[in-house]
Parts: C-alpha cells; structure tokens; sequence
C-alpha cells in the first residue's frame, strides 16, 4: 500500500469509479457522434455500428447520477449543492480568473472543496446534460412524432448541448494537466501543499474534521466530489 | 450528364400499377419493398366524382431536405436525381422523417427509395417504370426537354381540365419529376411549397459547422496556453517552495519532490 503522507484524499474510490464511468461514456458518444458530423469520420458510421455504440454510452451517460446516489450518497449530495452555491470569495476569484487561468494559484482569493471555476463548470454539466438528454430521448425514442421540423430543432439543440460539453472538456483537461491533478483520479490523493495553494478553506475543513474525530478514519472523513 | 428528369402525367395514368411491378422486379427489390405507390384519389361529393391516381414515389427535389441531413453521404444528388448508396447509409432514418413527401422508408434498418434506376440509365437503359408504362404517362429525360413537354401536355389538357399545370418546375428547387396535373396541386395531394424546413438548414449548414470550428479553434488554443499556464504554475510551485512567495499553511523547503529531486 502506498503511503498517502504529505498527500489528501480528494476523491474517494466510488467517485473515482463514477467519473470513469462519465469520462468512458462521454467519450463514446462524443466519438459515435461526431461520426455524423464530420465527413472524414463518416465512414465509421456507415452500417449503423456506430447507432448502437451511440446508445450504449447514452445508457452509461444517464447511469452517472444513479450509480453515484447508489455508491456514493454523500457526495452526490454535496457536488449538487456545492455546485450552485457561491460566496464571496467565489464572486472575488471569477473577478481574477484570468490569472488562475495563467498558471497563478498565489494571492487567489481562498477556494473551498471546489474553486468557483470548478462549480460554474459542474452546474453547467449538469443543466447542459439534462437538456443533451432530453433531446437525445426525443430522437430516439419519439422521432416519427417529432417530425421534420421538430426533429431538425432537437437536434439543433443535441448539437449545441454537446458543443458546450466539449468545450467544457477542453477546460477540463486544460486545468487537469496545468495544475498537474491527475492523481486526484488515479489514486485520489492530491499534493497537501498544491491543495493549500489552491483550496485552502478546504484544507482546513479536513483538518478541523480530522482533531476532531479518531485518526485512521481519513477515507470517511475526507470531503468529496 | 445533364440534369436529368421524370415526366410523370397524371391525367394519361390509368393506375394499372404496371410501373409499380416493373419498378419491383428490375431492381430486384425484396417482397414488401416498393419505390412507387399507386394510391387512388377520388375527389368530390357523390354523385359527382373525380377520380384518379397519385403515383407516390421520390420526386427527386433539386433541394433536398434528405440529402442536406443525410449524414454519411448516402443520399446525394447527381444527374439532377437523389441517389441512394445502401452501402454507405448509417439507418438514422433522419431522412425518413425530413423528406416534405413522406418517401424514403426504413427498410432492413436503411434507408430505401427510388434512385432512377441509377444503373440502368447508366448502362444506356431508360428506368424500368418508364419503360413499361403502356400509357405514356411516364416519360424520362433531359430536364429541360421534359419541361418543354410537360408544357404542351398542360396546354392540351387546359381544354377539359382548366385547372390543369405543370407542378414541380420550381418546388423544392426544381423537381426531378416534372408532373402534369390535371387539376390544382394541393386538390392531388401535392404541396405548393414542399421546401425543407429552415431548421434543417441551421441544424446542417450553421450549427454542425460552426460546432466543429469551434472545438477545433478552442483545443488549439487550449494545447498552446497550456504549455505556457503549466510553466507558470511550476515557476510559481518552485517560488514558494524557495519562500520567494508566501502561502498561508505551507512551510518553504518542506516538500518532498523537492527533497528527493
């Protein structure tokens, strides 16, 4: 077992099976999809193989929020909450983004768990998702009804969804690699200090929490999402 | 080639659904399959009715909704007809639903309708449904020939029929089926403005290409910031590290990459 020291749990394993169960379904339906839009890949499309690829990463994309409730209560919870609430120091470092953006985590206004970035990102994954599945649904399922119009409209609406999915992904792996946090994914810990530079309300969270409660119990009391 | 078209003259059909059997057996199409329905009209209020057939098949838009959302290319024009490469069809069936006259059917999970007896014409042949049609009412050719004909057919029929016109010289941007009707359009079954809808156009001309400009634009400009940011953030690691900048909670010296490096 590898020792954690100068390290924090930032995600537990059930959050980490969740996020790959996200990340593996996105990214076939991002491929399955641009298939159909992108005449040099149309190729892959033909035959319809990929119709059904296209279905089996949308059942794993609207299993996400399940499997997470069902492994993962608590930190479904507090990734829905800590997504749409922000205070002032969230307000006072969208004012300085820009810098983050740069590689500058210093003199950033403290961040909890989740900086104000992170939360725009996920509420917006979240609206966006409902309505990328909302009219994957309707095409689906309901596509005689919908018409040509209807049918042209929803898709219009599945394309700019995922537009706004993939560009957010964009900055998802652009964060990742600038502030070197891929093992907050593979092993769940994160550097002590990085996470004091650039989390530094959460930092103190888990310290109070861990005096407070018996040592040895840092998977459970560790904070998620 | 040049643009190629169908005359089809409603007012000589005698609906003995010759074209439909010809259409079946030369393209060797599957029980159940059929490119051409004849379906019969009746108009009017008993005791006085008009009767006659619509032959229901692919028309052959100049613009068509089936080919711009048609995402593999399996449905493209040439000729001035709508071909259909079984082959290469993906089975999404968004030409099922956008197509202004209800033709392509999903058929074995692809796409299936008329393609103008591609083959045949190119081997020299005139379209099966042409070929046997003992009535004249269908006809193939050079577009504008078909047009001029279509037109001297109408200017005949005007004498019974005052009501009579040709249809499909401007719908859709110009049939490849040029029809003579006998009697106002809309009275057949056959819609004045069958354009697709403006937002297939969005969907296909500005969202599709603009999203894939967009991602591409952005992961560019992304990968290259990137380099820069993650040097900044190393720089900025190292400085604290150095106690060059001061964070709250972190000690100078004290982390263990740097140690060990």
């Amino acid at each position: 077992m590898a020792t954690h020291e100068h390290e924090v749990l930032r995600y537990r394993r059930n959050q980490r099976m969740v996020h790959a169960l996200l990340a593996s379904s996105f990214l076939l339906l991002l491929l399955t999809g641009m298939v159909l839009l992108w005449g040099p890949l149309s190729f892959l499309a033909e035959g319809g193989n990929s119709r059904w690829l296209h279905r089996v990463g949308a059942i794993g994309f609207m299993l996400v929020p399940v499997a997470y409730v069902v492994t993962d209560r608590r930190g479904a919870k507090e990734l829905l909450v800590d997504s749409f609430k922000y205070d002032r120091d969230d307000v006072e470092w969208t004012k300085h983004v820009y810098r983050y953006t740069m590689g500058h985590a210093a003199e950033m206004p403290p961040q909890g768990r989740l900086n104000a970035g992170q939360k725009l990102h996920h509420a917006t994954v979240i609206v966006v998702s409902a309505s990328i599945v909302l009219t994957g649904l309707a095409m689906w399922f309901f596509k005689p009804a919908l018409g040509a119009t209807g049918l042209a409209w929803a898709a219009v609406i599945h394309d700019l969804s995922m537009l706004a999915l993939t560009l957010l992904l964009v900055g998802h792996l652009y964060f990742t690699y600038v502030y070197k946090a891929i093992s907050g994914m593979t092993t769940g810990y994160v550097d002590e200090d990085e996470a004091r530079l650039e989390h530094a309300k959460w930092v103190d969270e888990i310290e109070e929490a861990a005096e407070a409660a018996p040592l040895g119990k840092e998977e459970e009391t560790a904070a998620s999402s | 080639m040049a643009e190629t078209a169908f005359l089809l003259d409603l007012g000589r059909c005698i609906g003995c659904q010759a074209c439909v059997a010809a259409c079946k057996t030369g393209n060797e199409l599957n029980a159940g399959t059929q490119y051409i329905q004849l379906i019969e009209q009746t108009r009017g209020t008993f005791p006085v009715l008009e009767g006659g057939f619509k032959n229901h098949r692919c028309y052959h838009c100049t613009d068509a909704a089936c080919v711009s959302v048609c995402p593999t290319g399996a449905l493209f024009k040439e000729d001035g007809l709508t071909r259909l490469d079984r082959e290469v069809c993906s089975g999404c069936g968004y030409c099922v639903e956008s197509c202004p006259y209800g033709v392509p059917e999903m058929v074995d999970g692809l796409s299936s309708k008329c393609d103008g007896c591609s083959t045949t014409v190119k081997a020299g042949g005139e379209p099966w449904c042409v070929t046997t049609c003992p009535s004249r009412a269908l006809e193939f050719g050079d577009r504008a020939d078909v047009l001029a004909e279509a037109n001297r057919r109408v200017d005949a029929l005007k004498e019974r029929y005052p009501n009579a016109q040709v249809y499909g010289e401007t719908q859709a941007g110009g049939l490849g089926v040029i029809i003579v009707a006998p009697d106002d359009p809309e009275q057949l079954d056959l819609p004045m403005e069958p354009d697709p809808p403006l937002a297939a156009g969005v969907w296909t001309g500005v969202v599709q290409p603009v999203s894939l400009g967009l991602t591409a634009a952005t992961a560019v400009v992304a990968g290259v910031a990137a380099v820069i940011a993650r040097r900044n953030h190393m720089q900025e690691l190292r400085r604290i590290e150095a106690g060059e900048i001061v964070v709250a909670g972190i000690t100078p010296g004290t982390d263990d990459e740097s140690k060990e490096g």
